[in-house]
């Protein structure tokens, strides 16, 4: 049996945990190397140095008041390196984050929230299972801004979209064209985008999601909404005369 | 009153923050750094400016004019009144601005709540709407408390990791475009910090009854700390002195409450597909606390999310029987109202949700007539006798 | 021509005590302070009992300045601030400055005892409202009230019924800058609630902390007596938030034990702020061009070994003025530098 070296953290030792191991049908090894990975994130560095327990981030955390959630064990999970916690967490409690930073008080200089956008984006460039899920019904929008440039546009206001915003919704979604005319700035006449974005705007954005391999992450959250984006963007990309 | 307590020498010196304690860099020092060594360009904030005082002490510059306005989705999209009334008070106060195409959401919204993006990808967006503006030579000036937060962010992993800004710098030269940054970045809100004093110089309105609770954004003065507003005057320098300052210098009266400094429950990603945190949380630790303990007029906030949130989340928990129905708006659409503006042609709060018309009766408005008026446009729209409303329209 | 007279910069515990042995191995001691009264700190913020041993510290600093000034080694000037120094060991020219003028004295050696001063919790990073809150107080603060048997909302003068202490305040925060720890606010704190547990019987008294640090006999003589005897409640989890509400304050912290946010009213918080370099101390190193650490506290660059004398042949320097100090390091620090100072006054090699 090979020296255990002095250096070595529980995490290398697969099976060895501080916490129970619920995705025990996932090898360690795919565990460890999400976790390299959110490691290797250049901004890893800025958002985590040690942990005291102080509690200020759950404090201030707005999800830990309605979620079990707690940007404290996201930080102390991540300075253990407890890879089979930190794998539970990119599953489990990743999506609860509000993402409001108030965990930025952190008297170490953490960022829990920071963290967690990183686990979260490794969790979707892997497909997780569970990023699918939390992201059911949020390819709309990905879909709005890759097509218009734009991530909120006045059609969006449907009730059915909406029933729990009231009436409102209702009288402004059959107002809409009209509504929309009666607004000053020259930008505002629109009903599918926010605003009037120039085409080559359009596809300067594109151009910057597909060189930094954004593309490929929507693949990997909605498959047919990938292949939509593509279709619609790569026609008008030739029609402009881009070829990439 | 109270017997000699020594208490009382110790809390009557004010409290002065100062600059050269600050405990972080000034990134601003970098960026020219960057600039020296030929890294980047940085864009310099035009004359005339306003220089107004950050967390630790140092001097923020804030243009006046020439100032290229980034929309922001959630109020070009849902709460048009809002980027209305920016660009009615830039109009209004003779400031020459540009409202531009050649624009892209910021992304931020999608990115905290979908995570489908790198830092590659937010940082391209943020350094290509910077560079359209100084193609234009207009400075940008950022409508959205979500934009503004993350830029911050993009501002320092870009001037800070050389791997991101070269990925950056190359996707740009790919475009044709280069790398910019502008020496500040501006949200619109503090702008009107700025300019408050003119505002109240044009302020026609009556606010002296009005109470207003504030509702600060989190991605305004929880990221990068240091890049917020501060003013020893306004809560001593403790709280960001933004919307704050704006209120008060319109006469109105700033009601304090116990969840002060809490987010609003916009959650990015929750106030879509998790939505019952969202309603929950802007219910019971934000209308509700401000209904029980300052019981305002209107609650005021300088971000899109939160203003969205906070209107929109009042309708439902009425089933519930739960304590809330205060209107919410931004500092802009307030100060709009202050200087006459119209509550529908130029604030066009018939997008918002929660009762504004007891808050307009306040201000002396009569809001029945404002609405004929402003039936009258949407019946001359139909009839197509007219095929937008125009700013001489509105003025008129 | 060399000078045999010691100058020691300071009146505090540390500056005085130093003063006391020298004058005691026979050498001439001149004290310069710049209040108008000896006994710093103590007596400065009002110290009512000492930590640890709980002894009034008035009657300690009357015993401790009663020592000096009646010394006939010693000269003591109040009111008087260091305004110029030249020369090197063996040989400093130091201009004194006071209300009645300038003049010029000569020193072999100097001891800096310039002593620390408080965190300001105006720039802490929580959010804590000590600037809007008249409840929300010092450790500082606090001293003067019990000092004054008059432990009362400052407010309205009525006495409170929960009181809470917030540690770390300014301390131990990468943000601030003052990354170490202060070392005594624990027991201070302790030893505060103690007292308030004594004045006010039906108080109830909670302390929100990171650690708990009282080392070697502070742990039994003040951190278990605050729990077994006086009751006092400590919950692991700092504070992040102090709101107003129905006329209390709110406190916002999280109770890791229980792992969850907890939300509670208190009648008075009480910060216990951290200690940094005092304007003294800064001024000081400047003027005699000692190193000082990141924090702006005088370097001593011996480490373990030699905890007194700092870069500067024939400076050394005491107390607070280094970092961090309680009484006992003071006063310990004192008599080593007094007895190296004096060594170098007898013509002992100077050791760098």
């Amino acid at each position: 049996m090979s020296r255990v070296a002095p250096t070595t953290t529980f995490a290398r030792r697969p099976g060895a945990t501080l916490a129970p191991n619920v995705y025990d049908d996932v090898p360690y090894e795919e565990k460890l190397a999400l976790w390299e990975e959110v490691k290797a994130d250049p901004r890893f560095p800025d958002y985590l140095y040690g942990c005291y327990e102080c509690g200020i981030c759950v404090a201030a955390c707005p999800s830990a008041r309605f979620y079990d959630f707690s940007p404290r064990r996201i930080a102390q999970a991540a300075a253990r390196e407890d890879v089979e916690l930190i794998f539970e967490q990119m599953n489990d409690d990743v999506w609860n984050c509000s993402q409001c930073f108030s965990c930025d008080r952190c008297p170490r200089q953490n960022s829990p929230g920071g963290l967690i956008t990183i686990l979260r984006e490794v969790a979707v460039r892997h497909g997780l299972a569970s990023s699918q899920e939390a992201l059911e019904g949020y390819g709309r929008v990905v879909y709005k801004i890759m097509t218009t440039g734009t991530q909120v546009s006045p059609d969006m206001l449907q009730p059915d979209a909406f029933p729990d915003w009231g009436p409102d919704v209702k009288e402004v979604s059959d107002q809409l064209d009209l509504w929309r005319r009666a607004l000053p700035p020259e930008t505002l006449h629109t009903t599918s985008t926010g605003w009037e974005v120039s085409e080559k705007t359009l596809l300067e954005l594109y151009l910057i999601w597909h060189y930094s391999d954004v593309m490929d992450m929507i693949e990997e959250v909605d498959e047919g909404l990938h292949m939509i984006i593509l279709d619609v963007m790569e026609e008008t990309l030739e029609e402009a005369g881009y070829e990439i | 009153m109270t017997s000699i307590i020594p208490v009382e020498s110790l809390k009557t010196k004010p409290f002065r923050v100062d600059p050269s304690e600050a405990p972080t860099e000034d990134i601003r020092e970098v960026l020219f750094e960057l600039e020296e060594a030929g890294e980047i360009i940085v864009q310099r904030v035009p004359e005339p400016y306003v220089e107004v005082m950050t967390k630790y002490g140092r001097t923020k510059k804030i243009p006046l004019g020439q100032t290229w306005h980034h929309k922001s989705c959630g109020q070009c999209g849902h709460i048009p009144g809002y980027s209305t009334s920016i660009f009615w008070l830039t109009r209004k106060l003779g400031y020459d601005y540009i409202d531009p195409k050649d624009q892209t959401s910021c992304t931020a919204w999608n990115y905290y709540a979908s995570a489908t993006s790198n830092v590659a990808a937010q940082g391209g967006v943020a350094m290509r709407n910077f560079a359209a503006a100084y193609e234009t030579g207009y400075f940008p000036l950022i409508h959205c408390g979500t934009s503004y937060g993350h830029y911050k962010e993009v501002r320092h992993e870009i001037v800070h990791h050389d791997d991101v800004r070269a990925t950056v710098r190359d996707i740009m030269s790919k475009l044709g475009k280069p790398l910019v940054m502008p020496e500040e970045i501006v949200h619109y809100s503090e702008w009107v910090h700025a300019v408050r004093d003119q505002i109240a110089q044009h302020q026609v309105r009556d606010f002296s009854d009005i109470v207003a609770c504030v509702h600060p954004a989190c991605h305004y003065y929880k990221l990068i700390q240091e890049d917020a507003i501060y003013d020893p005057d306004i809560y001593g320098g403790q709280r960001t002195a933004t919307v704050s300052g704006l209120i008060l210098a319109l006469g109105a009266e700033v009601a304090d409450y116990s969840t002060f400094f809490d987010c609003c429950g916009f959650g990015f990603r929750h106030i879509l597909v998790s939505r019952d945190f969202s309603r929950s949380f802007a219910t019971m630790r934000k209308i509700e606390v401000m209904k029980e303990e300052a019981n305002p007029d209107v609650v005021i906030t300088h971000d899109t999310g939160c203003v969205t949130t906070l209107d929109k989340s009042q309708f439902a928990p009425q089933a519930h029987g739960r304590n809330v129905g205060v209107p919410v708006m931004s500092d802009a659409q307030f100060a709009a109202l202050a200087m006459g503006a119209h509550p529908y042609r130029v604030c066009q709060l018939h997008w918002h949700s929660t009762d504004y018309r007891p808050l307009l009766e306040k201000m002396g408005i009569d809001w029945e007539a404002a609405w004929i008026e402003f039936e009258k446009d949407l019946k001359r729209l139909e009839a197509n006798e007219i095929e937008y409303l125009t700013w001489e329209d509105v003025d008129g | 021509m060399g000078s045999d007279r010691l100058l020691v910069i300071g009146a505090g515990p540390a500056g005085l005590e130093a003063a006391r042995l020298a004058a005691s191995l026979g050498s001439q001691v001149l004290v310069v302070e710049k209040r108008d009264v000896a006994g710093g700190m103590p007596i400065h913020e009002n110290y009512a009992a000492l930590t640890h041993g709980f002894r009034d510290a008035g009657e300690a600093m009357a015993e401790l300045i009663g020592a000096v000034t009646s010394h006939p080694n010693v000269e003591l000037r109040t009111s008087t601030e260091v305004t110029a120094v030249e020369g090197s060991v063996g040989e400093f020219t130091v201009t004194l400055s006071s209300g009645t003028g300038d003049d010029t004295v000569e020193a072999g050696a100097i001891i800096l005892a310039t002593g620390f001063q408080h965190f300001d919790p105006g720039r802490e990073t929580q959010q804590y409202g000590y600037y809007e809150f008249p409840d929300v107080i010092t450790l500082a603060d606090a001293e003067a009230m019990l000092k004054a048997n008059n432990f009362v909302r400052p407010s309205n003068g009525e006495v409170p019924e929960r009181v809470a202490f917030i540690q770390c305040v300014g301390s131990r925060d990468r943000q601030i800058g003052n990354e170490f720890c202060s070392k005594v606010c624990c027991g201070i704190s302790s030893k505060q609630a103690i007292e308030v547990r004594q004045q006010v019987p039906d108080a109830r008294v909670f302390i929100f902390y990171i650690d708990m640090r009282m080392y070697g006999y502070w742990e039994n003589e003040i951190y278990w007596p605050a729990q077994e005897q006086y009751r006092v409640n400590y919950v692991k989890g700092i504070v992040t938030e102090i709101l107003s509400k129905n006329g209390r304050l709110l406190v916002r912290g999280e109770d890791t034990t229980m792992g969850r946010p907890m939300e509670v009213p208190m009648d008075i918080v009480v910060l216990a702020v951290g200690m940094e370099p005092s304007l003294g101390t800064r001024k000081m190193a400047e003027m005699l061009g000692v190193a000082t650490n990141k924090y702006g506290y005088i370097e001593t660059p011996h480490g373990e070994l030699d905890t007194v004398a700092t870069s500067v042949p024939g400076v050394f320097a005491v107390g607070a003025a280094t970092g961090p100090a309680d009484l006992d390091d003071s006063i310990s620090s004192a008599g080593a530098a007094a007895a190296k100072a004096v060594a170098l006054l007898r013509g002992a090699e100077v050791t760098v």
